[in-house]
Parts: structure tokens; C-alpha cells; sequence
């Protein structure tokens, strides 16, 4: 079985060989068992350097950008400023062509389906490893990206991705806690561990956790003090489950969506376990007469929470790669950045893009400095990374066990 | 009928011989004592329900005309989300226009296949009478009648684990779709075929035509009108139908309408655009049953009898 | 279906021929109906591989049953999750099944006897939410019921409420009426179906025989329904066994989940797989004896229609 197919197996379940040998399997029912050796699985005290395999070299440097060429940009969902990306088309005279899709599994499955031939792709960390191995996704050029140095420093040698072969950042963010200060008393940063916040009685029917089964699995964690959100241990899931099911009977029903940037302004939430960048945007979801400052954003100061960042690729099947590495240094730059998280609300780790600075262009409100990532927070936070597959079905397993499936 | 009023209106006769009152001073009971009087409470009901149940439905069309984004304001009329706005619009914002154009696809592609497929097995099953045909009749009712979402998670697991070279997409959407939705021209064709009788073709046969000759000229027009009917209803079952896309869907670009909303509903994003989308195709739904339902008029005039009845009978167990 | 035949053809090479004629639709049935249900079977009593992907068990003397011991126990006792969930589906199910029948039954009622001349006219309103898609009737309730929505609204007006209520924030009263809007259009299309095949002269002796209006419903229309009661009520509850939108939609707590909520979910993850398939058959097994006695209904129907 080669790499490929084994991969192809990882996202969309191994396949039988089909009707013919529908039955001439009988003596071979779990398959052939495979070769390969487990795909390294970055974390911050492990850092991987990917290997650049002989048939997958980045292109040469010194070329001019593709003419009159097409981009194809494969995103999120409302992840990216349409106006930056119509002044980069006006500066290198291209065109952008931009696809989105809803769900990071959506999205890899069809790369990996060979049926996409975008030229920019922006993943999460944990999926790296399977787009490196299966060479989906070419190591870059530096020489066309010299707005790297605009970064924090962290980014030229991230642990996901050490020396930055394959990725550059593009948006930061922290998980935390939101909630509505005219109908809660107190805050997250006065208690010990602010991550009990939601556990309150009074506020029955008016608490959140996020739609995510590994956001809301290290919530529970870290409820009950384990810092480790990579963990495969089952008894700590058990008892982070245990401890979500406490919080499902103290509030009357504990609900579970990804709406905070909606819930919180409209008051149909006071207490939302939530992500920054989301409620950054809530001065745009406030009702009519309701101020911005009734929402409150919390993280741990000394950094110790959830903190993720996305990152841009450029694929294999690039049709313009020069454009495409020009594409990512140009999201570099600090007032293409400014103007895309004026739109997106999610941060971009660039060394001058500090609160202060977001505050004075009237980004954002003061009062939601704290959605904001410092560079402090990045180098003490907890990554969610990719975990072995047994673990990940574990978790999985004692997510919908919680959430019956919601 | 003298007794029959008398009883009515509660008037007794004293006896033999007695003389029938004057109808100006029979003694007349209220109006709730008639037995024939009008339901007025369960009309009432009636309204009340269809009230409930269309309403709802009213709002959501009309929001879908609101100039701003509000579901429970009215800020005026405009095609906004239908036209003009630059990024949520049906027209500018890609990812509804797919949708519809998806939909469409879907129903027209299934409708295509379904229909003579079902058609076939109709009278393949009505005229060839085995141990063989009376299984797989016997199987497309039980078909009739699995939930959508077993059905849903064998296609889901036969596409993934099996028929692999069909990936999640259109064409595991369409081939889902058609097995769910066969067994409305087979149910609709045989009822029509029963109550047809092979008399007709017995004629055509006594006539001189060849078999195929017989099914040709006389048969299949016979049978038009099942088959246009079962046609439109497989049409807008399609459009209507979200559990078999949903499970069979691999991304945003092979999502219908029904997918679309609910997808986006579940995220917050509730855009009147998404009012918009639903709207054009409740519209597309309501302009193919009219169509259908004259066109059904125009095929079956002059016969007597309600074969759709029939049919509706056989469904519902009667 | 009459027995005469043609007078020279009926040969068996004739009959044969009529045999061609299903065979594509025979085809379809197995390919995609029979064989998709050996899958469920063979991932449900199959295994995992190291990765964490379904294994099928093709061969049945390969058939384990592990994913159906975790199910079964996961039913009852101590951290069971399905059985709970199933109690709670079925609970839901039953009285949807029940108001809509309570709603269904004097609307379609009231439209075959006493309609008129303007029966036309109600049934066309009756039929109209199917043309409407189902997802756009959820959407339609979804944006009155929000927190600052028209049903709010009304109620505060009308002084019943004194605060808004969160009617999507997991409440199964909502639930539960979401799936009788949902599903009562099929329950009044069946009942009207049904009603309005009862011999209008029956009622009429009835009445002639003295009955006054409820006796003649108690002991001549509701016996000659019963039959049509029975199947309306498969008709709607055999769906709703298997929703998980209504729920989706409507409500965004674990405590209103149903079973139709656990399979989705399970269909997401390759490694959940089997249980979900296993957990299918479950369901399917439970709703057995309904889908039998419904298909015995429908083959005797059609049987006598002949």
C-alpha cells in the first residue's frame, strides 16, 4: 500500500477493494497491515523539522510573478479582507479567485481528492504533518517573503514547522471566556483559575461552551487543573467529561454552539466559553443602544490557555507559485494586516500590530484589548495539536457521549 | 319526510289522528340542537391550524424582502438579498447560487433516472408475476418505509467503505437519492396499472400489435398520467429532501439549499439571504405543482374515477 | 388484477420478457438498497485498523461483536449515554405523535364532511407546506422564536411573559412542537385520505337512526378510521425516530438530544463508525415490528385493490 493511499485511508476510511473482491476476502478481512511508521507529531518541547523530499524542491528564487494569471485561494468561511485582496490584484495585475470552505475536514479531503487545484491554502497546524508526507503542499522560497521579518520572531522557527520550510503565520488567536458584565457580577481575572467562570448556578440557561470536541474537552481539563491538552490519558477525559456533565445539570442545560460573536451581543448568552478573534467583531452584533463595553473577553494573564494560529501554505499543484509566495509576503505587510483584521477581528502576529495600535486606527474597542494575542501569551500558551489516532478517537468517543451528539 | 321534519324540530305528535302544527308555532329548538347545522368549532380549528401553519411561513417570504437585516423589523422593501447586495445576495454571493443551481441539478438529474427506472419496474413487477417479482415488490415497499437516516447511514457506508470510486458528491447525492425516491413512480404506476386492467392491451393484441407495439401505443399512454404525476412528486421530493444530501454531501460546493440553510442556521449567520434562497425555491416547488396538477387534469380529462386517490390509498394502508 | 389472459401470447417467453422490463429497477434495489445494508452489517460487527478507520467484516464468519456488547452496555446502567437518549427520543416522539394526531385528526375531519364547496380550496391549503421545503419551515419558526423575535414580542404584549424567553436555548417543549410542524402535513394528507373514503350514507343512517353528532362519530366514524389512525401515526412517527435536524435546529443542548443526534454525530468520525452502523441496526431492529406492520397494511391494500 503506498503513502497515498494510506493517508486517503486517515480521512475518508479505508476502502475494501471493491465489488469483484467482495467475498475473495475472506482470509484477508483487516487488509494488508501497513508499513509505514506513525507520522511525527509536533509539540513544543518536540519540534519537527520537516524533511524536502527530492521530488517536491522549492522553485527557484529570482523569478518574475506569473502575467495576467489567476490565484486560487482556498480559505475559511469570512476569513479575509475582499479589499486587500483587490489591492493585490491591482498591484501585481492578477486576478484572485477565493473558495471557502466550512470545515477544516471538508477542505483536506478534497485537496487530498486531487480534485482541487488552488495555489493557497490556509490549514491549522495539526494538519501539517499529513499534507507534508503526502507532498501536498511545497516547502517555500524565502527569498519572496522577506515581510517575514515583520513577524514576532517566533514564526521563523515555530516548533510546528522549524526554520519555516512550508508555512507563514497568518492569524493568532486565544480561546477564553466572554461574558456580559451587566448581567454577570464579577470576572474571570478574579478567580483563581478563571476557567470555572461558567460553572455558576445563577446564570442557569444563560451559559455556552464552544462546538468543538477538543476546545471543549481542555476546557474540562483545565477545570479540574490539567494543563496538558494533548493528553491521551483516559481517565483524565473521563474526568473532564464528568466535570462538563456537572456544568450541563448546575446550569439547567448548558448550551453548545459556535455563536458567541451573535449569543453575547444579543443577551441570549451572559456566559460563553469563546474565541478572541470572534468577539473582537462584537461591536458590529451589538443591538441597537446596547454599548460595546458590556462585553467582556478573558485570558489568563500569565498566558497559560489555549492559544492556536493559522497558517498559509502555498500546494503542490500551484499554477502560479511566484504569485502565491507573493500573495503570503503581502499578508505580511502592516498595512495590508491592518486593514484585514479591521475586517476579521482576528489577530495577525506582526511585531507592530499591538492593542494600542489597534485601538488608535478604532479597530477595536478598548474595552476588548484583552482579545488581542501578546507574543507572551503565544510563548506560554497550550497548543491543541494533532494527536494519535486512538487518542483522537477517545476523545471524540467521550465528546458525543456529552453532548449526545448535538 | 312529514316525520322526518317533525323529529327535527323536536315536535311531537300527540297521537293517531293528530293534526301536524302550524310550522309558526312548532315549538323550535335552538340552533346548537340541529344536527346538520354547520361545524362553526371545527372550522374555526381548521383556521386556527392553517393559521399556524402558514403564517410562519408568510413572515419568513416577506423578511426575505426587508431592506435590512432584521427578521422581526420591517425596514421597507427591496430586492437587497435577492440582487444588489454586493456579498449576500442570491445573485453575487456564490455560495447561494450554488446551492439553488445544485438543487436543481439534483432534482432534474434524479427525476431523469428515477422516473422510467420506477416506471420499468412498475410493470416489469405488475406483468411478470414470479416468486422473483413479488420479492422485489416486496422489497421496494419495505424501502418505502426504512427511516431516512438508517437509509442515510447505509448509502453513507457503502460509499465510503465500497463503492469507493464514487466519492461523496453529486453523483453519490443523485444515486441516493434516486433509491430513496424509487418507490414513488413504482407505488403510483402500479395502482394505475391495476385499475387500468389489461383489457386495453388484450385489444391492441386482438388488433394485431406486437407486444411492444401494444406497450408502445396504448400503454404507456395510459399510463402518462402516473408517470407525470410521480415524476413531480419525486421532483419536489428532492428539493425538500436534506438527510440523504446532508450525510452524502463532501463539501460547500456539492451542498442544495436545504443543506445550505441548515448549515448556516446552525452557525448564527441567519442572512435574509438564506429567506431568499428558501423563497425561490418554494416558488420553483409551487410553479412545478401547478404545472403538474393542470397538466394531470388535462391527461386524465374524462376519465372518471381518482386513480391519484388510489394510489394515495395504497400508501396510506387503506 | 384480473386472471384472464391474452388469448395466444401467454407464453413463459412472454412473461420473461416482462421480466426485462423490472430488471434495471431489480438492479438498482440490490446495488443500492440490499448491499448498503450488508455494509452496515459487516462495519458494524467489523474492526478498527491502526489508524483508527472501519474495518468491514465481508466474511461473515469474521463477524465480532464487540461494537454491539459497548452499545448494549452503554444502554443501561451507570455512564450509559444510548439509553437515556433513546427513552428521551421515544418520549418525544410519542407525544408529537399524539398532539399532532390531536391537531390532524379534527382539521382533516372537518374538511372531508363539512367543507363543501370549498373543499378544494382547504385541501390545497392543507397541502401547501409540502411544496415548502422542510428546512425553510424550521427557518421560518427559528427566526420568531429568537430572543427578540415576533413570539416574544406578542407575548410581552400581551402581558403573558414578563421577560423574553429563550425559547432556542434548549427547551423540549420546543423540540417537541418543532417536529409536530415538521411532520403533521404527511399526518393530515393520510387522514384525509382516509377520511374521505368513509361512505358519506353511513353517517347519514346513522343519523336517520337517531344517532345525535358525537355518537355518530364515536361508533361509526372513529371505528371506520381506526385503520387510518394506525397508518398516519406510523407515517409520522417512523420518521421522527430517526430526526436530528429539528433537534439541531431548534435547541443546542445535550439535554434534548435524540438518537438521530448520536448516529449523526458518530457517521462523522471514521473511528465511530462502527458503533454508529451498530447502533443503526439497533434502531432499526426496534422500529421493525412498526415497519412490518406497515408494509403488511400497504401489500394488503394493494392486494384488495387488485
Amino acid at each position: 500500500m503506498s503513502r497515498r493511499d494510506l493517508l486517503r485511508g486517515l480521512g475518508a476510511g479505508a476502502g475494501a477493494a471493491g465489488l469483484g473482491a467482495l467475498l475473495s476476502a475472506c482470509g484477508n478481512a483487516a487488509g494488508a497491515s501497513p508499513t509505514i511508521t506513525s507520522l511525527p507529531l509536533p509539540r513544543k518541547n518536540h519540534p519537527v523539522r520537516w524533511p524536502i523530499f527530492k521530488d517536491n524542491q522549492p522553485i527557484p528564487s529570482g523569478l518574475k510573478p506569473e502575467v495576467g494569471a489567476t490565484l486560487k485561494l482556498y480559505n475559511w468561511t469570512a476569513y479575509i479582507n475582499q479589499a486587500v485582496i483587490n489591492n493585490f490584484q491591482k498591484k501585481y495585475k492578477c486576478s484572485v479567485e477565493w473558495t471557502s470552505f466550512n470545515t477544516i475536514t471538508d477542505a483536506i479531503s478534497k485537496i487530498k481528492s486531487g480534485e482541487a487545484d488552488y495555489d493557497v491554502f490556509v490549514p491549522t497546524p495539526d494538519n501539517l504533518g499529513q499534507l507534508i508526507e503526502a507532498k501536498l503542499i511545497q516547502p517555500l522560497n524565502h527569498s519572496y517573503i522577506p515581510n517575514i521579518a515583520q513577524c514576532w520572531p517566533d514564526f521563523l522557527n515555530p516548533f510546528y514547522d522549524q526554520g519555516w520550510q512550508y508555512t507563514v503565520p497568518y492569524t493568532v488567536y486565544t480561546t477564553g471566556i466572554t461574558w456580559r458584565k451587566d448581567h454577570v457580577d464579577g470576572n474571570p481575572a478574579q478567580w483563581k483559575n478563571g476557567f470555572q467562570f461558567p460553572w455558576q448556578k445563577k446564570y442557569a440557561g444563560k451559559v455556552a461552551i464552544l462546538d468543538d470536541y477538543r476546545e471543549s474537552l481542555s476546557l474540562g481539563l483545565m477545570y479540574n487543573g490539567n494543563y496538558d491538552l494533548n493528553t491521551t490519558s483516559a481517565s483524565q477525559l473521563r474526568l473532564s467529561k464528568a466535570s462538563l456533565d456537572d456544568l450541563d445539570t448546575l446550569v439547567g442545560g448548558v448550551q453548545i454552539d459556535n455563536n458567541d460573536y451573535t449569543n453575547v451581543p444579543s443577551g441570549q448568552v451572559w456566559i460563553h466559553h469563546a474565541w478572541s478573534g470572534d468577539m473582537a467583531a462584537a461591536a458590529s452584533y451589538m443591538p441597537k443602544g446596547v454599548p460595546v463595553e458590556v462585553v467582556g473577553y478573558w485570558f489568563p494573564a500569565n498566558g497559560v490557555g489555549p492559544v492556536a494560529n493559522d497558517n498559509m501554505v502555498v500546494l503542490k499543484t500551484s499554477k502560479a507559485p511566484v504569485l502565491a509566495h507573493l500573495f503570503l509576503n503581502y499578508f505580511l505587510d502592516l498595512p495590508n494586516v491592518i486593514e484585514n483584521i479591521s475586517f476579521n477581528g482576528y489577530i495577525q502576529p506582526l511585531i507592530k500590530c499591538t492593542p494600542e495600535l489597534l485601538v488608535q486606527e478604532k479597530i477595536l474597542p478598548p474595552s476588548l484589548m484583552s482579545t488581542v494575542v501578546l507574543p507572551s501569551y503565544f510563548r506560554n500558551g497550550l497548543f491543541e495539536l494533532e494527536l494519535p489516532p486512538t487518542a483522537d478517537v477517545q476523545w471524540e468517543q467521550d465528546w458525543l457521549e456529552f453532548s449526545g451528539g448535538i | 319526510m312529514a316525520v322526518d321534519t317533525a323529529v327535527r324540530t323536536g315536535a311531537s305528535p300527540s297521537g293517531p289522528g293528530a293534526t301536524i302544527t302550524p310550522a309558526t308555532t312548532r315549538r323550535r329548538l335552538p340552533p346548537w340542537h340541529n344536527p346538520w347545522r354547520h361545524a362553526w368549532f371545527l372550522e374555526g380549528f381548521t383556521w386556527l391550524y392553517l393559521i399556524w401553519s402558514i403564517v410562519p411561513i408568510g413572515l419568513a417570504v416577506l423578511f426575505s424582502f426587508n431592506k435590512g437585516k432584521s427578521q422581526s423589523a420591517w425596514q421597507g422593501f427591496s430586492l437587497r438579498w435577492y440582487l444588489t447586495d454586493p456579498i449576500n445576495s442570491v445573485l453575487h454571493g456564490a455560495v447561494y447560487h450554488q446551492a439553488v443551481i445544485q438543487t436543481l441539478r439534483l432534482s432534474a438529474l434524479t427525476t431523469v433516472i428515477t422516473v422510467p427506472l420506477g416506471v420499468a419496474f412498475a410493470i416489469g413487477i405488475n406483468r411478470w408475476r414470479t416468486r422473483t417479482s413479488t420479492t422485489f415488490n416486496f422489497v421496494m415497499i419495505v424501502s418505502f418505509v426504512v427511516p431516512e437516516l438508517i437509509f442515510g447511514v447505509a448509502l453513507f457506508s457503502v460509499f465510503s467503505q465500497l463503492y469507493t470510486s464514487i466519492k461523496l458528491g453529486t453523483w453519490a447525492e443523485v444515486l441516493g437519492l434516486v433509491i430513496w425516491n424509487i418507490s414513488w413512480p413504482a407505488i403510483i404506476v402500479v395502482a394505475r396499472l391495476v385499475s387500468i386492467g389489461p383489457s386495453f392491451e388484450e385489444a391492441a393484441a386482438d388488433l394485431g400489435a406486437s407486444r411492444f407495439e401494444a406497450v408502445r401505443r396504448v400503454l404507456v399512454p395510459l399510463l402518462a398520467p402516473a408517470i407525470f404525476a410521480s415524476a413531480v412528486l419525486v421532483f419536489a421530493g428532492v428539493i425538500d429532501d436534506f438527510v440523504i444530501v446532508d450525510l452524502l454531501s463532501s463539501s460547500s460546493a456539492t451542498q442544495p439549499v436545504s443543506v445550505l440553510i441548515y448549515s448556516t442556521t446552525r452557525g448564527g449567520n441567519n442572512g435574509p439571504a438564506l429567506n431568499a434562497i428558501a423563497t425561490i425555491m418554494l416558488v420553483v416547488s409551487l410553479i412545478v405543482a401547478t404545472l403538474g396538477y393542470f397538466a394531470y387534469r388535462w391527461m386524465t380529462r374524462g376519465e372518471r374515477g381518482a386513480n391519484t386517490q388510489d394510489a394515495l390509498a395504497n400508501i396510506t394502508g387503506m | 388484477m384480473s386472471k384472464t389472459t391474452p388469448k395466444a401470447r401467454n407464453t413463459r417467453e412472454q412473461r420473461w420478457v416482462w421480466g426485462l422490463f423490472s430488471g434495471p429497477g431489480i438492479v438498482t434495489l440490490i446495488v443500492l438498497f440490499v448491499v448498503p445494508f450488508y455494509v452496515v452489517i459487516a462495519i458494524a460487527a467489523g474492526t478498527l485498523d491502526i489508524f483508527e478507520s472501519p474495518v468491514p467484516a465481508w466474511n461473515p464468519l469474521h463477524w465480532r461483536a464487540g461494537n454491539f456488547t459497548s452499545i448494549f452496555g452503554d444502554l443501561v446502567g451507570r455512564g450509559a449515554f444510548i439509553g437515556p437518549e433513546f427513552v428521551r427520543t421515544v418520549v418525544y416522539v410519542v407525544i408529537a405523535s399524539l398532539l399532532s394526531l390531536v391537531i390532524a385528526y379534527p382539521t382533516a375531519y372537518f374538511v372531508t364532511r363539512w367543507a363543501g364547496r370549498r373543499k378544494v380550496m382547504f385541501l390545497l391549503l392543507l397541502i401547501a407546506p409540502f411544496w415548502v421545503s422542510y428546512m425553510m419551515r424550521m427557518l421560518a419558526w427559528i427566526d420568531l422564536l429568537q430572543t427578540n423575535g415576533y413570539v416574544n414580542k406578542v407575548l410581552g404584549d400581551l402581558h403573558l411573559t414578563s421577560q423574553p424567553v429563550n425559547w432556542l436555548g434548549g427547551k423540549a417543549s420546543t423540540v417537541i412542537l418543532g417536529l409536530v410542524y415538521g411532520y403533521i402535513p404527511y399526518l393530515i394528507l393520510v387522514l384525509y385520505a382516509g377520511l374521505d373514503r368513509i361512505d358519506q350514507r353511513l353517517l347519514e343512517a346513522g343519523r336517520d337512526l337517531g344517532l345525535n353528532r358525537w355518537r355518530t362519530f364515536m361508533r361509526i366514524t372513529l371505528p371506520l378510521s381506526r385503520q387510518t389512525i394506525m397508518t398516519g401515526m406510523l407515517v409520522t412517527a417512523l420518521p421522527m425516530m430517526g430526526d436530528y435536524f429539528t433537534n439541531q435546529l431548534l435547541s443546542a443542548t445535550p439535554r434534548t438530544a435524540m438518537i438521530g443526534n448520536l448516529i449523526d454525530g458518530q457517521l462523522s468520525t471514521p473511528g465511530l463508525l462502527p458503533q454508529g452502523s451498530a447502533l443503526s441496526l439497533l434502531l432499526l431492529v426496534v422500529l421493525l415490528p412498526l415497519m412490518i406492520y406497515y408494509v403488511l397494511q400497504t401489500y394488503a391494500a394493494s392486494g384488495r385493490a387488485a
